[in-house]
């Protein structure tokens, strides 16, 4: 058996190696990849009655792009991908829907967020986050990408750089 | 006097062990015992959420975690239970969300099969080593001795006179 340790040797580093190749935390796939989106229809935050009604979320139909931002206000990464997600929102209304859901939050905290940020994007309330779990996420901010059939295109789990924003919008957009 | 002496001393003693036997029985009574359930959940739920991963936690369970997700998946566990649910339907509600990940068993199929074979592969493989080594060892002890070689008998030969002549 001690004849073959190169053999032994490189079986066990490649299985060292494969062990090492652990998937980015960022792009953590999800098992609702290539599936439709779980629908639900939540009550919106105060200050976004007014234009979309006092409830929001995703049919089984949806009738464009939707950008699902999962976030909280004690959440410290939801702070700094707020204004770059509002910034796009600004640019891309027309053509994607960007939709928060605050979870496990006060309303109160996450009103005063809005409020801080700015934010014009529609949020709802989903203080127990039941929808989160429908979606199987690992934490906030975490994004869902799902396209124009209301299948889901990409997960993002942690906070969104400007760069990959612009790829997942380009992705859904093609 | 010395007799009442002794006495008073045996009672404040046995007052004193009264008091400490006291004090622990009341530490004991109100420290909360681990991993009770909150009397609105039944036990049933946390024996399902112990065999799920809680997704924000570093190796906690869902019945071990107060993060409010584990908190959550409890509640629709128990839910789940109420509308007379199974265990095992009730499992593959999250596996359907989250992927096998989120049980603490990986299930013996696919690559997760490995995790589970590989022991017994281990095991087999050290049996055969070991197998291997044993029956070398007993052959050479079996060895006739004209299987030793001339340089080794005169070696053997060697070191014999020289312990014989000492």
């Amino acid at each position: 058996m001690l004849r073959f340790w190169p053999i032994w040797v490189l079986l066990l580093g490649g299985l060292f190696y494969w062990g090492m190749q652990r998937p980015n935390p960022n792009e953590l796939k999800s098992v609702l990849v290539g599936k439709p989106a779980p629908s639900f229809s939540l009550p919106l935050l105060e200050p976004y009655r007014a234009q979309y009604g006092p409830e929001m979320g995703i049919g089984e139909r949806v009738e464009k792009p939707v950008l699902l931002n999962i976030w909280a206000s004690w959440c410290i990464p939801c702070r700094t991908e707020a204004p770059l997600l509002e910034r796009y929102h600004q640019q891309y209304k027309d053509q994607v829907l960007f939709l928060g859901v605050n979870v496990q939050d006060k309303e109160s905290e996450a009103l005063k967020f809005v409020q801080q940020y700015g934010l014009t994007f529609p949020s709802v309330y989903d203080g127990r986050g039941r929808v989160g779990i429908e979606y199987g996420y690992y934490g906030v901010p975490e994004t869902f990408v799902i396209d124009r059939n209301g299948n889901v295109l990409a997960r993002h789990a942690g906070e969104l750089t400007e760069a990959q924003l612009q790829g997942y919008l380009r992705q859904v957009l093609q | 006097m010395r007799v009442r002496g002794t006495d008073s001393r045996g009672a404040a003693l046995w007052n004193r062990l009264l008091a400490l036997g006291l004090w622990l029985l009341a530490i004991a009574l109100a420290q909360p015992t681990p991993n009770t359930p909150p009397p609105d959940l039944s036990p049933r739920v946390f024996e399902i959420a112990r065999a799920l991963r809680c997704p924000v936690c570093q190796g906690e369970s869902a019945a071990e975690s107060n993060a409010g997700i584990a908190v959550e998946m409890r509640r629709i566990i128990a839910e789940q239970l109420a509308e007379g649910k199974s265990e095992a339907e009730i499992r593959q509600f999250f596996v359907q969300r989250y992927g096998d990940w989120i049980l603490y068993e990986p299930p013996a199929r696919g690559l997760t099969l490995w995790v589970w074979l590989s022991p017994l592969i281990g095991l087999g493989l050290l049996s055969f080593g070991l197998w291997r080594y044993l029956s070398r060892v007993k052959a050479q002890a079996k060895a006739p001795l004209n299987d030793v070689s001339e340089e080794e008998i005169t070696r053997l030969e060697a070191e014999l006179n020289t312990e014989r002549s000492s």
